[in-house]
């Protein structure tokens, strides 16, 4: 009696997770062509964003140069690595991904696309950033922050935000090589005065989100650890 | 038969934030601002309506002492499959509200729903019960939404009301959730309060 009401409840539950799984199984197949395809078209919209030029808004690489499907994509690859990810950078709590692109400007420089993470305050912040080979430096172009889906709403996932991004770039080698850091860590107080932002982000390596994401430090801090890790791994292997 | 007021009892008597007090996890989390209200309110709805359509279905076929997985098994199928599909197909959207998502499954609306009206009832009427409360859960949380953006970072929907100077930095952050939402049930309470003693004379006179 016992045993056959211990049936009479568990066999249910199991066929309703049999159908479950099968739903979703057969959802999932349906939807991943879709998925990889709108994961692919943000990827390329991202790597066009950060080539463009962050005065002007023109494009630094002919528009030929763009790639416009997986396969031209692969076609850039500059350093990949089966695990995923080329260097760890345990100081910053910070990775570089693999795979690396490389493009050729329309003056012939050299434009590393390189994509890093560090951990911000729920978890992965991943980054996006074009760096452009200046002498044996490299200045920052620009960046996206491409995922931040572990951020608190109206507070660090104000990280997506056009204005917010624009505050961490460009950067002049000279703000590079001193590392980034943000305007709280560095002791300085958020100014209004456009040219001294500018200044003090160009040279001093600054980046001032204070008064753009009042509240929110871990965001931008992970922002500012993933560039610090991908422009010291194009130091060691280019510098 | 079904009953309209099915319908409408979640838009006030039955309020699930306000009056309920369901839900309450994505409600603080999520209400940082109106859009962010929305968002959460709408995905929960869809959700919501999904699941009690399919546990009315099932309700005879499930047995007393396993229905809580089995209704918990429904409700995490059509969030991943929520999930899944606007990934795919709307992309943006879903860039906007993917933070959202899975934070339906832990909400206690659903598998209250599920456990107290779908349950029992028919297919219509669970199906208007989901909607009606799912519109309750998106008007509340734009509300509190509103309050709070409005308060803390003195806009609308993104549209500047008044000045920054007004700012109350607290609204933005978690306690600024419990203070508005204290003081919105307590408003809820008093006009439920009103309306009892408003129908009582009436039928006194």
């Amino acid at each position: 009696m016992e045993k056959k009401s211990i049936w009479r409840s568990a066999l249910p539950l199991f066929v309703f997770s049999i159908i479950a799984g099968l739903c979703l199984g057969l959802v999932y197949l349906f939807a991943k062509p879709s998925i990889d395809k709108a994961e692919l078209n943000f990827k390329l919209q991202s790597i066009k964003k950060v080539l463009e030029d962050p005065i002007t808004g023109e494009l630094l690489v002919a528009s030929s140069e763009i790639p416009d499907s997986l396969k031209e994509l692969e076609e850039l690859v500059w350093r990949e690595s089966s695990e995923g990810m080329l260097a760890g950078y345990d100081s910053l709590k910070a990775k570089v991904h693999s795979p690396a692109y490389l493009f050729r400007g329309k003056k012939g420089e050299e434009i590393y696309v390189l994509e890093g993470s560090s951990v911000g305050y729920g978890g992965k912040v991943v980054v996006l950033a074009a760096f452009v080979k200046v002498g044996d430096d490299f200045r920052l172009n620009g960046i996206r922050v491409t995922s931040y889906s572990q951020e608190t709403p109206g507070l660090g996932a104000k990280i997506g935000e056009e204005k917010v991004m624009k505050r961490f770039y460009p950067v002049e080698p000279e703000g590079l090589r001193k590392g980034l850091k943000v305007n709280r860590d560095a002791n300085i107080v958020p100014t209004e005065d456009e040219k001294k932002m500018r200044y003090l982000r160009e040279h001093e390596g600054i980046i001032q989100t204070s008064d753009v994401m009042t509240g929110a430090t871990l965001t931008p801090r992970a922002v500012v650890n993933a560039i610090n890790a991908m422009y010291r791994y194009l130091k060691e292997q280019e510098g | 038969m079904a009953d309209f007021r099915n319908f409408t009892k979640g838009f006030f008597k039955e309020n699930p934030t306000y009056v309920q007090a369901l839900g309450m996890c994505p409600t603080l989390a999520t209400t940082t601002s109106a859009v962010n209200g929305l968002g959460m309110g709408l995905a929960t709805l869809v959700v919501l309506v999904l699941s009690n359509i399919v546990v009315s279905v099932i309700r005879k076929m499930v047995p007393e002492k396993t229905r809580i997985p089995i209704y918990i098994v429904v409700i995490a199928s059509f969030v991943t499959i929520v999930d899944l599909l606007m990934h795919a197909f709307v992309y943006e959207l879903w860039r906007t509200l993917g933070l959202f998502i899975p934070l339906i499954v832990v909400n206690c609306i659903i598998l209250g729903r599920a456990e107290a009206f779908a349950s029992k009832n028919g297919i219509v009427d669970s199906f208007l019960d989901g909607l009606g409360m799912g519109l309750g859960f998106t008007g509340s949380l734009v509300l509190l939404g509103m309050v709070r953006e409005l308060f803390g970072n003195g806009t609308i929907f993104g549209i500047p009301v008044w000045g920054k100077a007004l700012n109350i930095f607290v609204m933005i952050l978690p306690p600024g959730a419990y203070i508005t939402l204290g003081l919105l049930a307590g408003l809820f309470a008093f006009i439920g309060i009103k309306r009892r003693e408003a129908s009582k004379r009436k039928v006194r006179t």
